[in-house]
Order: structure tokens, then sequence, then C-alpha cells
């Protein structure tokens, strides 16, 4: 019996904890966090989601935003951060924002994919823990959610048969589970 | 009113009364009705019907409410189970409330407490491996705690017999420490693990791996068709309730076949509050029980009396069950109840990266790993501790969780992490524990639950000889796996209370002598004759390997002695 708890964990410990502990926990469903936490309006849920699509866009198969990535990434900053590290994570969001208006005199959501990528890649200069953290939090949010799961990696529900040693076929998916 | 009394008393009076409906009771069950007993099944957890009971067997991952994750409500009304995985969202209504599960700890001990038909048959891990009479010998020959009253040649049969009824699938190896047993067809490795296995089988002679012996059917029989089982469909859902009864359960095997005879009545929410005694006919007449909803009292009656309620349970009912013949327990003449409290010690281990094998992969997911039998202590091998350990472990491809440290984003990342990883590979260790009369469980009668039951005390944990075996536990997985080829491999461990392991043995065990041990050579209390445990609570040692396989065949050879006594009169 190797459940998913054990199989995060091993895994973290593996590779030499990956994952941060917040999103080890936050994966886990655990609640870290039983302080207050920031209220987030619907424009900084929407800033997000944009954030989050341009770190996982949109390709042959459909991106963050289709997979409601934000909704992840708003849950697992109320219950796995505390008020400050969360403060930060907003404050790195809002700075996005800021830059885009000064660059292009318009949001982050109202840029194209070039100029958003773009702006992006700045950021990952100039405030490189932000960006650290919404790249983490975007990649567990989508690979775990039903269109990630389903569209970007393979899943099947029940396989029927086990073959354990097979080719790779090149451009095969890897499976979700 | 006298033949009124009379009636009532015929009417709640069987041939054996069963305690436990698990993997040990389930076994009772099945082999005392098939023998033509009237049997009553008394399980203090809740129904859990077979397949429609599964709700969320058949779920994909994102469609439970919380990603499979425990909400904070779930953590703070379970402190004590969530401290590890076998409690989680899909698994959560099989399981106690830990505020209807109080237990009180000297040390830190797990005790995971089913709530359900089934008991832990149903969240098990299914790894079923024989003891050998290198297990039996033990405490002979170390001169530790009490020997065995039973050998290899006399649980063999009654091996064979409960693994051709549950479905064993495993590879045969001849090993004198881990006999062989009736396999269904093993299962294959992964292309890591088959590299894995040439290179420690040639660099340490001795040393073998094999696929693990599972209780998942490869291949339905017929002995397993005919309960209504199917073969396994690859999910890795196990624990969630399998609705093809792939693998073996009391749900999918056992209970049916009891069923099946039209003598089993099995009766849940109902917790055995005592085993009376006559002192008379110095035998159990039966057992007393609260309505586990109603609180309401019962007493039903029985000339056999099986106690299969796993092993904390079980002593605890032992220990509860007082007269004055008995004013330390039922059959408690050696004050050996409750003692030599014991658990398998794991949780140790190591793990490597592997570069290569880009192009192999594999379909389905596998509910199981690989097994490294015992090798430590064995053909000349002398350590700085006695007995030994197994590896159970396994390899896998990298996910999406191996890009996180790195810094691209975009359609590139996308891409890559789509695609599978490189090959890891992990080896855990489970060790043996030895009896120690003073790892021990009691009662604190002082503190009742709310069924009015008192509540046990846990006084247990690892010595010397177990930790100084962890430490081979992680320097040979390293050792292997480094000459395996793997790279970058690190030991770890965790650390491990007992209990965690869920393979808690011990605290009434089988012995020759009545002064030294509560059970003899047929799990039949010494000083009650009618009395039979059969359930982990009867161990003398553990092994190092998975024992429920061996509560089965306990079971099936106790029931079989029962049956043959009662004919003969002698209880």
């Amino acid at each position: 019996m190797i459940p998913r708890r054990d199989a995060i964990q091993r895994l973290s410990l593996l590779l030499g904890g990956v994952l941060s502990t917040q999103l080890t926990a936050g994966l886990l469903g655990e609640v870290l966090n039983t302080g207050s936490s920031i209220e987030v309006s619907p424009a900084q849920v929407k800033l997000l989601a944009d954030a989050a699509d341009t770190i996982i866009p949109d390709t042959d198969t459909p991106g963050a935003k289709a997979a409601g990535v934000e909704q992840f990434i708003v849950r697992v900053m109320r219950d796995c951060y505390v008020r400050e590290e969360q403060a930060k994570f907003y404050d790195g969001l809002a700075k996005l924002d800021d830059a885009s208006r000064k660059a292009h005199t318009r949001g982050f959501s109202d840029l194209d994919a070039a100029q958003r990528k773009e702006l992006m890649a700045l950021t990952a200069k100039t405030d490189k823990p932000f960006f650290r953290q919404l790249r983490e939090l975007t990649i567990a949010g989508y690979f775990t959610s039903e269109i990630g799961a389903t569209k970007a990696l393979a899943y099947l529900p029940i396989p029927g048969r086990f073959e354990g040693d097979i080719p790779l076929t090149p451009g095969q998916k890897a499976w979700a589970l | 009113m006298a033949n009124l009394n009379i009636d009532s008393i015929k009417e709640l009076t069987y041939d054996a009364i069963v305690i436990g409906s698990g993997v040990s009771g389930g076994w009772a069950a099945k082999e005392l009705t098939e023998k033509g007993l009237r049997v009553l099944m008394l399980e203090r957890g809740k129904p859990l019907e077979h397949v429609t009971g599964y709700e969320n067997a058949l779920k994909a991952p994102w469609e439970l409410k919380y990603n499979g994750k425990l909400t904070t409500e779930q953590i703070e009304s379970h402190p004590k189970l969530a401290r590890d995985y076998p409690y989680n969202e899909m698994t959560e209504k099989y399981w106690f409330k830990d505020s209807d599960s109080l237990y009180r700890e000297v040390q830190r001990f797990d005790w995971y407490r089913p709530n359900i038909v089934g008991g832990k048959s149903i969240m098990w891990g299914r790894q079923s491996y024989r003891l050998s009479d290198i297990d039996f010998e033990a405490n002979l020959r170390d001169g530790i705690a009490v020997d065995w009253p039973i050998r290899y040649a006399d649980l063999a049969p009654w091996y064979s017999y409960a693994e051709k009824f549950a479905g064993i699938s495993g590879e045969k190896l001849g090993l004198p420490q881990l006999p062989d047993g009736e396999f269904l067809p093993p299962m294959e490795m992964y292309f890591l693990e088959k590299e894995v296995r040439k290179r420690i089988e040639k660099n340490f002679p001795g040393r073998v791996m094999t696929i693990g012996r599972v209780a998942n059917l490869s291949k339905a029989g017929e002995a397993q068709l005919g309960v209504g089982r199917g073969p396994c469909q690859y999910r890795n859902r196990c624990s969630w309730g399998c609705p093809f009864g792939a693998y073996f359960s009391t749900q999918s095997s056992t209970l049916p076949a009891a069923a099946n005879t039209g003598r089993l009545t099995l009766r849940p929410d109902s917790v055995v509050t005592e085993i009376t005694y006559d002192d008379a006919t110095q035998r159990a007449t039966g057992v007393r029980v609260r309505d586990a909803v109603t609180l309401e009292d019962r007493e039903y009656f029985a000339n056999i009396v099986f106690i299969c309620a796993s092993t904390i349970s079980s002593t605890a009912l032992l220990m509860h069950s007082t007269s004055a013949r008995f004013p330390s327990g039922l059959g408690n003449d050696s004050d050996q109840l409750g003692r030599n409290l014991m658990d398998h010690h794991f949780r140790t281990g190591a793990a490597g990266r592997w570069e290569g094998g880009l192009d192999r992969y594999y379909y389905g997911r596998r509910a199981n790993g690989i097994y490294i039998p015992r090798y430590r202590n064995l053909n000349g091998d002398q350590r700085d501790y006695v007995r030994g350990f197994g590896f159970q472990g396994g390899a896998s491809r990298g996910n999406w969780q191996r890009g996180v440290a790195e810094l691209s984003f975009g359609e590139e990342l996308k891409n890559e992490l789509t695609e599978p990883g490189e090959w890891t590979m992990g080896l855990g260790g489970f060790g043996e524990t030895l009896p120690y009369s003073d790892n021990r469980m009691w009662l604190d009668k002082t503190t009742r639950d709310k069924w009015g039951i008192p509540v046990v005390v846990f006084d247990a944990g690892l010595r010397d000889n177990e930790k100084k075996m962890r430490v081979d536990m992680a320097n040979d997985a390293a050792e292997m796996l480094t000459a395996a080829g793997l790279k970058d491999v690190a030991t770890h461990d965790k650390g491990s209370a007992l209990g965690m392991a869920i393979h808690e043995m011990g605290t009434a065990r089988m012995g020759r002598d009545p002064k030294t041990s509560i059970y003899n050579a047929h799990n039949q209390l010494h000083t009650v004759p009618n009395v039979f445990g059969t359930d982990g609570a009867c161990m003398t040692s553990t092994g190092c390997v998975n024992p429920s396989l061996t509560f089965m065949a306990l079971t099936a050879r106790a029931a079989d002695f029962a049956v043959e006594e009662l004919k003969k009169g002698n209880i």
C-alpha cells in the first residue's frame, strides 16, 4: 500500500525535497495556516489565472486557465501559507501587473501572449522568489486537474491489464497516475 | 414462562461465535460454517456492502472533493490516525474516529482501527508471505521469549489451503527462508527492476529479488470465480475497496463462501464487551454484546468462541473478561496477556536514479512492488543483532514533479513535463521486532470509551536489536542500489513507531507451557478449551514478512481442530 501521500513524500525525498513544504502540504490537503488570510479579489483571481496561463499555456491541449489552476493556487495559498507569505506572493502578482502598466500602459491580462511571455521572463529575473512560487503552484495545480491529467497526460480509469516492460512510443504522453 | 426462556436462549445460541470479521474472523466464519456449524459473526464496526459500499472506488482523483486530502476538521478529529497515510479522504469512513477510539500512550503507538465489516481486510497491503522454520525455531535458537509450539510442517498444508482460496500471485524461488506457495502467475517487473535484479543477484550471491507475492488475482481461478471474484484490473485503488473483487478481502472472498452455506449470521454494530465463563463447566458460555448504536446489551451463547478482533482488541477483550477463576483476564494464568507487543519496524532504506532506459515504459498500474527476502543472519552471515529484514520497493519513472526546480516556463515546460521522466528506484526495509515482556499494553479501568469499555494503554518501543538492524536496512539498500548501477543513491530513516506498519502482533502468545503462554499449538486457550484466538495476538515472534497469510493459515488450521474436538466431545 503506497498511496499518494507516501509516494509524494518518497519522491520529494528521492529528489532532494524538490517540492516546497507548503506545496506538499497543499497537495495533501493539509492546513498549515491556522491564522488569518488575505482577502483575494475577483480581479486578483483573474490576474492570477492569466499569469498561471503564461506558465502553462494552451498548446495542442488546454492550459492552466482552462484547468482552473487559479482556484488551486488560491486554496493552497490560503490553507498552507501564513499571512506574511501570502502577502509577499500577492504583492509579487501586483508588481507583475504594475510592470505591465509601465511597459505597455495596460494590465497584464490585456497583453497579448508574446508580451506576457516577455514580461514573465523579466519577472523570472527581477522577482525570482515570486516567479518560482507561481511556477511551482501552477505546475502542481495543472497536472493534478482533470484537464492536466487527461489531456496533457494520459489517464486510464481501468487499465484492465498490466505490462511491466514495453517500448515507449515516440511522443507518448506520461501516465497521469 | 420457563419454556419461553428456553426458546429465547435457543434463539440466541449458535454452534460457534466469531468475534471480528477481518482477515482472521472471515476465515473462521468460512471454515466453521463449511464444516456444518451454525455461526454468529460479530463485528463492532458498521456494515459495508461489497461493491456498492465502495463509494469512492471508481472515482477519478479530481472527482474527489479534496483531491484525496484531509480537511482541517478531519485532522482535528483524527489527531492520531492523521499521523500517517492509511487515513485519507477515500478511506475515511472505513476507520474509527479518534474520539471513538480512545487510547493512551506511555510511548507512542499508532493504532489503526477499522470501523467496518471486513476490518482491515479492505485496506490491507495484500503482501502475502509464508513464515519458515527459520522463524518458527528462532526463539528457541536465540533463547528469546518462548519457543513456538508449532513448526513449518504443521502450517505448510494450511498455507497451501489458504493460498488456493485467497489467490496469491507470485514467483517460486526455492528459498528456505521464504517457502514457496501455490501461486497465480507473477506480475511483471518494470524495465529497471529487471536490470537491478540481475545486478543484485550477480553482485551479492545469496540475495534474491523477486516480484511481490500479493493477494491480487493476476488470473481468477475456479475457487475465486466461484465466489464472484474477477481478475485484477490494475487500477491500484485497492484500499478504496475493489468493485471487481480482485483482491482478497472478507467481502470478496470469505463472507460469500460462509454466506453460501446458509449457516452464517452476521451482526455488525456489535461490540463484544465480555466473553462469559462458567466456573462449573470451566468453559466459555458465549459473549455479552453492546449494540454500538443503541447501547443495548444482549447475550449470545455458543459451544465455541473464536476471538479474531485483531491483536489489540482481542487482548483487551480477554483482559476485560474477568471472573473469580480468571481475575486478570480470561486464560491469563501466565500473566503473559498484554506482554510481548510487537510490530514490524520500517521506513528506512535508500533510493537512487538510473541513467538510461528512457525508451522503456509500462501499461497499467501495478498494485505491487518488488521483494528482497531476508538474507541477514543466514547461511553463516552474522551481524551485531539477531533476526533480519526483507526489502520492499520498486522502480518508477519521474512525473511532472521533477520539473519544479527549473526556471523554464511556457510551451517548452509543458511539453517536457508531459513526457515521462527518468527512472528511479527505492528499497525500504521491513524488520523483525523481538518479543520483549515489558513491551506491553494494559487496560486503564478508570477511563472508558463511549461503549463503557476501559481504554487501552500502550508502553512499547524499539530496542537496541531493532536499532542496530535499522543501520543495515539503510546501508544495505544503498549498497545494493549502488552496485546495481544507480546514481545519487541516498539513504533515509524516517523513524518507525510501533503500530505504524499495522502488523501489530503478540500480547497473547502461543506456547507449549500454560505457565508461560496463553494459547497452545492449536490456538486454543490452555485453560479454556472452547476458546480460540487466531489473529496477530497469538504470534510468538514476528518474522520479517507481512503476517496476514499466516493468520489465514492459523485460523483454518484451528477451525479444523476445533470442529474435530467438538465431534469427539472434547469441547
